[in-house]
């Protein structure tokens, strides 16, 4: 379950809960102006916490190592396609929005989104 | 050093209604405290089939907690004995998936493998400067400094049906190369398998005052070469046991069978021939099957669901348990369903695999909820689970006796069921349920 390198530009070492040691895949975008910070997870490479149970932890760690305004950025989480035989680990990008209840702080982009973003 | 006596809790939880229940002795807390200094007495009580007395006396508490489902009983625990001015200590694998609201309830937790690590703690503790957290995640110590377990702390006869002994747990290595969907054991243990030394595991395995175990490794699967110098290795010891997966081979199966495999788990998924053949495959070798199915994955449809549950009776399964596709915290499944806002129910006394705690793709809650108690119904209406049950015993049984390994149960406890008196009131297949 290897995920591909083509979903990152570098892989991010960081600390996830109780500050383990964990690493993901990152890769920031400006498109039309806007900051895209792109986090990968990568399942088995990952020796710590997911991207996703890390949260906006992540998210202020590599505005901090990369010098970005937290506030100027659009976070997105990616869910790598693996070639697996399960649908669980098709390909998703996720807009996160920390600031919102749980239940919408999550938004999926669609497949014309991720294509505008990614390319 | 001065003596430190600690209770050791294992908490109790609420057990699936209409299901057999076995209380085996629990694994973490005697692997724990097989890391503890000799100066710590230790008294060690499971809740699940004995009282938990508050006011006996001890000098630091250690709450030590497997299942997602005990972390609520393990905090009133530590309420209990806060009003009483004591020190609470808490690890084991659900404080380290529910770490961030455990640390709110106790003195200190400890997350992580405790080999080497124990005593330190207690000096702290002595000193007045015991840590809130003693964090090893990710950090696991040599597996080879991973001893036997302090089984002597049971009290051997409340683990006891009708006088028929219950299973040791016992495990050959630690963590798991695999990441699988509904599975937090690499996230606990590591993302490497970690097999124990052979002669370690042996000499191990020769201590335990019972021929009958379980394997508790998430999947011996893991190394080919392993796996069959271990076979090797423990078959003198004509234990008998049970396991997870073991490698689809034929030279593995017929080590795994020559070296006392009884049954093993093995997941149905779906209804194709390999999992028939893989079935029959074990039979061949004399090794049961106990299918486990989970329910309610994002593939299924409620008639996806009884498809399979009808596909076990064509595979002549020994045993089936059923279990709902439960988002445990480090899973891949709870960031799925967290992101897709489809987690509806954050009660971990719900997280017990019987209940629905979240929005299926392809079924309503309460669809999934009537698969899974259809799928208990319908596998065992001919015969009960605990008839099942009775024919694996047998089994082994026979081979015991052929090996002269056969220890008669116990008459004295034949009217006790873990500890209590055995209800002898008759169910039927209806009401059993």
């Amino acid at each position: 379950m290897k995920v591909s390198e083509s979903y990152y530009d570098e892989l991010f070492p960081f600390l996830g809960q109780w500050d383990m040691e964990s690493l993901c895949g990152l890769k920031i975008r400006t498109v039309d102006g806007k900051t895209y910070v792109i986090v990968t997870e990568l399942y088995q490479e990952n020796p710590g916490s997911s991207v996703t149970y890390t949260g906006e932890y992540l998210k202020q760690q590599i505005c901090k190592a990369k010098g970005l305004d937290p506030d100027k950025i659009v976070y997105l989480e990616c869910n790598p396609n693996t070639n697996s035989k399960l649908s669980f680990y098709d390909e998703e990008f996720f807009e996160v929005n920390f600031a919102a209840d749980p239940q919408s702080r999550y938004r999926r982009l669609s497949v014309d989104e991720v294509k505008h973003i990614v390319g | 050093m001065e003596t430190i006596k600690m209770k050791l809790i294992y908490p109790k939880w609420k057990k699936l209604p209409g299901q057999t229940t076995f209380n085996l002795p629990p694994h973490g807390p005697v692997a724990f405290a097989a890391t503890l200094p000799e100066y710590v007495d230790i008294d060690f009580v499971d809740e699940n089939v004995e009282e938990l007395n508050f006011d006996d006396p001890c000098d630091i508490v250690a709450l030590s907690t497997m299942l997602s489902t005990q972390v609520k009983r393990a905090w009133e625990i530590a309420a209990e004995y806060h009003k009483r001015g004591k020190t609470v200590l808490a690890g084991g694998i659900s404080a380290m998936l529910h770490a961030e609201e455990y640390v709110n309830h106790v003195d200190s937790l400890f997350l992580g493998e405790s080999e080497g690590r124990s005593e330190q703690v207690l000096l702290d503790w002595k000193e007045g400067k015991l840590k809130k957290v003693y964090n090893f995640l990710g950090k696991q110590p040599p597996i080879e400094s991973v001893g036997p377990c302090r089984r002597d702390l049971y009290k051997r006869e409340l683990y006891n049906h009708k006088g028929v002994q219950m299973v040791d747990l016992f495990h050959a290595s630690r963590g798991c190369r695999f990441s699988c969907y509904p599975c937090a054991v690499s996230y606990l243990g590591g993302r490497k398998f970690r097999p124990r030394p052979i002669d370690k595991v042996v000499e191990d395995l020769a201590g335990i005052d019972n021929n009958r175990l379980f394997i508790v490794d998430n999947s011996l699967a893991q190394d080919k070469e392993w796996e069959k110098e271990l076979f090797r290795a423990i078959a003198p010891l004509k234990k008998k046991w049970i396991s997870h997966t073991i490698e689809d081979d034929p030279e593995v199966l017929d080590l795994a069978a020559k070296a006392g495999a009884w049954y093993v788990y093995q997941a149905v998924y779906d209804t194709s021939d390999y999992i028939k053949e893989r079935v029959k495959r074990y039979h061949d070798n004399g090794i049961g099957v106990e299918g486990t199915i989970l329910l309610g994955l994002d593939n299924q449809t409620v008639d996806d669901c009884k498809r399979l549950i009808d596909f076990l009776g064509e595979i002549d399964l020994d045993l089936a348990e059923f279990t709902i596709m439960t988002p445990f915290p480090h899973t891949k499944a709870y960031d799925d369903y967290l992101r897709q806002g489809r987690i509806f129910d954050f009660d971990w006394n719900h997280y017990n695999a019987g209940q629905v705690v979240f929005k299926p793709a392809q079924m309503t809650p309460d669809e999934l909820q009537g698969v899974y108690e259809y799928a208990w119904q319908s596998f065992y209406k001919d015969e009960t689970q605990e008839s099942k049950m009775f024919r694996l015993f047998c089994n082994v049984a026979l081979r015991e006796m052929n090996e002269g390994t056969y220890r008669p149960r116990n008459r004295a406890l034949a009217n006790k069921s873990f500890g209590k008196d055995v209800d002898r009131s008759i169910k039927t297949h209806q009401n059993a349920f």
